[in-house]
C-alpha cells in the first residue's frame, strides 16, 4: 500500500471519483517444458499469447536461441520476457567480444540470475527455463523464480500449465512413484523425450486455457538445433 | 479484461436520456434506446417507454433492474385497482406510488422515473420522481445521464402551450442531442404520443437516411 | 414420530447460518474457495418458424477447465429452454427451480405457459436476491404468441430482443449477429449462424471453448442437438501411458469378514 495514497487520507476521497492504481505487470500466458539427456536436450514451449480471456497471438514463439548450444524458454509478462531476453543477448555479445568467445550454457545460466536478482524489488515478471549443453556435452536445464534463484534439473516444467506439468515428468521422466526396477524403466533416448514433451503440451492444452494453439520444440545435440512444430487445440 | 473481469457481473444501467412534455389533449414522451453495462452495449434497441396502465407510461432511468422491478410492480398495482374499482387509474396515482417506492427504498434503489399520461380528472399531465424519491409535477421535464447536455436547448426552446406535432419536434431533437453529446445514450429516437385515445408511437433512426439499415427489422424495433 | 426429530427438518430456501462467520474470516484474510464459473458463449436467434438456442460447453475454475462437455442449456419446459452463464450452481439450481414452478403453473392453468412467464419468474427471483445469484441467462420458447428471446442479467434486468448473447465471449458471438442476423432466416441459415457465433466464442474467448450445443424450438416441436459440432478434437498422444501391474507398491495387506446382522422391529398396527 502507498504511504501517500489516497487510502490513508480518507477526508480526501471524492464519492464518484475512480482511483486507478498503477499495474505495471500482466500475464500473458504460456508454459515451457525442458528435458535433458545425455547428450541432448529437449525445449519445448506453446505459442500462444493471451491476457485476461482474449488471445493476442496464436504464433508466437517462446524460446530464445541465445547461442548454437543454449536456448530459454520464457514466459510470463511478455514485455518483461522481451526486455530480459534482449539484455541477456547484448551481455552474451558484450562477453563474445571482451574474451573471444562464446559463453557456455552454465555461464549463461549464472548470469542470467545475477540479470534477474538486480531487479530484486521490481523484477522481472517472467518463468525462466534455460535448456542448453555444458562444456562436457551433457544436456542441462536451469531454472528460474522471478528474482533470479536458480536450480540445475534434468528436467523441468514451467509457465501458467507449469503445475500441471511437473508432476507428469516426475512420473514419465523421474520415474517418481514406480515400483518398476530400474533396468525395465524405458531409457530416455531424444524420441522419448520429444514424444514426452509433446505429450504434456497435449494434455496441457485439455486443461490450462493459456495452453494452446501450437508447441515449438527445439532439439539440441552437438549438431545444432532442430526444430519441430506441433498443433494444439485452438479453443 | 480477464477471469476477475466479467463484464456479466457489473449492474446493468441505463444510461439514458429521457423526456416527457405536456400538450392540450395529452403528452409526448420520448427517450434513447441503449441499455449498457459498463463500456458494453448490452442492447441498443432497448424500449424505455414502458406501460403501466392503458394511458399512463413511464420513462426509464437509473440500474434497469431496478426500474424493471418497480414499473412491474406499479403496473401490476393499478391492474389491480382498476379491477376492483372499475375505475382508469389516474397519472397522479401512479406517480404517488413510484414515488412510494422510490422514497421507501431510496438507499438500495437506483432509478430516476418520468411518469406521463392522461386521464379523464386532469388530462395529459407530467410528473418526475428523480433518485431521492421526490415527487414534482412539470409542464416539461428531462431526465437520465443525458440530460445535462440538453438543459439549456430546453431552456431555449420549450414554449408553454405548443401543440401536438411542435412537442414531438421538440422531443425529437432534444433527444437526438442528447444522444450526439452523451456516450451512454444512443440508439433510436422513440416518441410516444398518450392522448385520450391512447399511445401513438414514433419511431426515428438515427441513419443519414432515418430508414433502418436492416431489411425487414421494424416488427422487432417497434 | 418423535416431537425432537422435528428440529432436523430444513426450512424452505437459503441457509445464511455461516454469513457473519464468513464475513469476520474474510476480514482476517481467509478466501471463500473459488465457484465453478462457466467462462461462457451462449447464444438465442429468432428465425422464421421459432427460436435456436446455442452454447459452448466449457466450464472453468480460474485458469483451469473443470469440465470439458458441460451442458448449458437447460429444460424449462417442453416448449421453454433457457442457457445459462455466471456461476454453474447458480445458473443450475435457478433453472431448475423454475422449472419446477413452470410445471406446476401448467398443471394449475391446464395451459401450455407462456414465455413471458418464464421471464418474470427468473427476473422475479434474481432481483431479490440483488445480483448475488451470479446467474446471466438466454431465455427462448415458443407459445401461442409466436417465438421470444429474452437476454437476463444478474441483478434481475431483462431485455426482449431477436437476437442475444451472454458470458465473457458474448461480444464475438454478437459480432457475429450485427453482421449476419436478418429476420425470417431459415431453419438451416439459422442453424449456421448459431453455431458460427458459438465457434467465434469458442475460439476467440479463453473462457468458452469443446463444443457446440444448439437448441431448436418450433411451434410444436423441439430438438435439443447436444453436440451438435464438435468443434475441437483432442490430440493424439505418442506415448502409452498404461502402467504395468505392480507399479504401486503393496505397503501391507488386512482382510476383513463383514458380518451383517438384520434386527427386525414388530411395529403393532393402529386399529381406529
Amino acid at each position: 500500500m502507498n504511504s501517500l495514497g489516497i487510502e490513508q487520507f480518507p477526508d480526501y476521497k471524492v464519492p464518484g471519483v475512480q482511483h486507478v492504481d498503477f499495474h505495471p505487470y500482466e500475464s500473458n500466458g504460456g508454459s515451457v517444458v525442458a528435458i535433458a539427456g545425455d547428450d541432448f536436450v529437449v525445449i519445448a514451449a506453446d505459442t500462444r499469447l493471451s491476457s485476461g480471456y482474449t488471445i493476442h497471438s496464436r504464433d508466437q514463439s517462446k524460446l530464445f536461441q541465445m547461442s548454437s548450444r543454449t536456448v530459454l524458454g520464457s514466459t510470463g509478462c511478455w514485455c518483461d520476457t522481451l526486455s530480459l531476453t534482449g539484455l541477456v543477448k547484448l551481455r552474451m555479445q558484450m562477453y563474445e567480444h571482451t574474451h573471444l568467445k562464446t559463453m557456455t550454457t552454465d555461464a549463461v545460466a549464472q548470469m542470467l540470475s545475477i540479470i534477474m536478482y538486480n531487479r530484486r524489488f521490481f523484477p522481472y515478471y517472467v518463468s525462466n527455463i534455460l535448456a542448453g549443453l555444458d562444456k562436457d556435452g551433457k544436456g542441462v536445464v536451469y531454472s528460474y523464480d522471478p528474482i533470479g534463484h536458480c536450480e540445475r534439473a534434468t528436467y523441468r516444467a514451467g509457465g501458467t500449465a507449469g503445475s500441471l506439468l511437473q508432476p507428469v515428468l516426475d512420473n514419465q521422466i523421474g520415474y517418481k512413484n514406480q515400483n518398476v526396477p530400474a533396468d525395465q524403466l524405458p531409457k530416455l533416448t531424444k524420441e522419448r523425450a520429444v514424444a514426452v514433451a509433446s505429450d504434456t503440451f497435449i494434455s496441457a492444452a485439455e486443461r490450462d486455457i493459456y495452453t494452446g494453439d501450437s508447441v515449438l520444440i527445439n532439439i539440441i545435440t552437438k549438431d545444432g538445433i532442430e526444430e519441430k512444430t506441433l498443433q494444439l487445440r485452438k479453443d | 479484461m480477464g477471469p476477475d473481469y466479467d463484464f456479466t457481473d457489473t449492474p446493468v444501467s441505463t444510461g439514458t436520456t429521457i423526456m416527457a412534455v405536456e400538450f392540450d389533449g395529452g403528452v409526448v414522451i420520448g427517450a434513447d434506446s441503449r441499455t449498457s453495462s459498463g463500456a458494453y452495449v448490452a442492447n441498443r434497441v432497448t424500449d424505455k417507454l414502458t406501460q403501466i396502465s392503458d394511458k399512463i407510461y413511464c420513462c426509464r432511468s437509473g440500474s434497469a433492474a431496478d426500474t424493471q422491478a418497480i414499473a412491474d410492480i406499479v403496473a401490476y398495482s393499478l391492474n389491480y385497482h382498476r379491477n376492483q374499482t372499475n375505475k382508469e387509474p389516474l397519472v397522479w396515482e401512479a406517480a404517488s406510488e413510484f414515488r412510494n417506492y422510490c422514497y421507501n427504498y431510496r438507499d438500495s434503489l437506483l432509478a430516476g422515473i418520468i411518469v406521463a399520461g392522461w386521464d379523464e380528472e386532469r388530462g395529459g399531465q407530467v410528473y418526475s420522481v428523480p433518485l431521492g424519491g421526490m415527487l414534482t409535477h412539470e409542464a416539461c421535464t428531462i431526465g437520465g445521464s443525458g440530460s445535462s447536455f440538453i438543459y439549456g436547448f430546453v431552456r431555449e426552446h420549450y414554449r408553454e402551450g405548443m401543440p401536438k406535432e411542435e412537442c414531438v419536434d421538440f422531443v425529437k431533437k432534444a433527444v437526438q442531442h442528447a444522444i450526439f453529446h452523451d456516450g451512454s445514450s444512443g440508439g433510436v429516437v422513440r416518441i410516444g404520443i398518450i392522448t385520450k385515445d391512447g399511445i401513438e408511437r414514433r419511431l426515428f433512426y438515427n441513419t443519414e437516411s432515418g430508414e433502418s439499415t436492416i431489411v425487414g427489422s421494424e416488427s422487432f424495433v417497434n | 414420530m418423535y416431537m425432537d426429530s422435528a428440529r432436523d427438518v430444513p426450512s424452505g430456501g437459503f441457509n445464511f447460518d455461516n454469513c457473519r462467520r464468513n464475513a469476520a474470516l474474510l476480514q482476517g484474510g481467509f478466501k471463500p474457495p473459488t465457484t465453478t464459473k462457466t467462462g461462457t458463449t451462449i447464444v438465442g436467434i429468432i428465425y422464421k418458424d421459432g427460436v435456436i438456442l446455442g452454447a459452448d460447453t466449457r466450464a472453468t475454475e480460474g485458469p483451469i477447465v473443470s469440465d470439458k462437455n458441460c451442458a448449458k442449456i437447460h429444460y424449462l419446459a417442453d416448449n421453454i429452454y433457457c442457457c445459462g452463464a455466471g456461476t454453474a450452481a447458480d445458473t443450475e439450481t435457478t433453472t431448475d427451480l423454475i422449472s419446477s414452478q413452470l410445471e406446476l403453473h401448467r398443471l394449475n392453468t391446464e395451459r401450455q405457459v407462456p414465455v413471458v412467464c418464464a421471464n418474470n419468474m427468473l427476473k422475479q427471483m434474481l432481483f431479490r436476491y440483488q445480483g448475488h445469484i451470479s446467474a446471466a441467462l438466454v431465455l427462448g420458447g415458443v407459445d401461442k404468441y409466436g417465438p421470444h428471446i429474452y437476454c437476463i442479467h444478474p441483478h434481475g434486468s431483462a431485455d426482449k430482443l431477436p437476437y442475444a448473447t451472454m458470458g465473457s465471449g458474448s461480444l464475438a458471438a454478437m459480432a457475429v449477429f450485427e453482421s449476419r442476423w436478418k429476420p425470417d432466416l431459415s431453419e438451416e441459415e439459422g442453424k449456421v449462424l448459431v453455431r458460427d457465433a458459438i465457434a467465434s466464442g469458442i475460439f476467440n474467448d479463453l473462457g468458452s471453448g469443446s463444443n457446440v450445443d444448439l437448441c431448436v424450438i418450433r411451434k410444436d416441436s423441439t430438438e435439443y442437438l447436444r453436440n451438435y459440432e464438435l468443434a475441437n478434437k483432442k490430440g493424439e498422444r505418442q506415448l502409452n501411458y498404461s502402467f504395468k501391474k505392480g507399479s504401486t507398491p503393496i505397503l501391507h495387506t488386512t482382510i476383513k469378514d463383514l458380518q451383517i446382522t438384520e434386527r427386525v422391529h414388530v411395529v403393532p398396527m393402529e386399529i381406529s
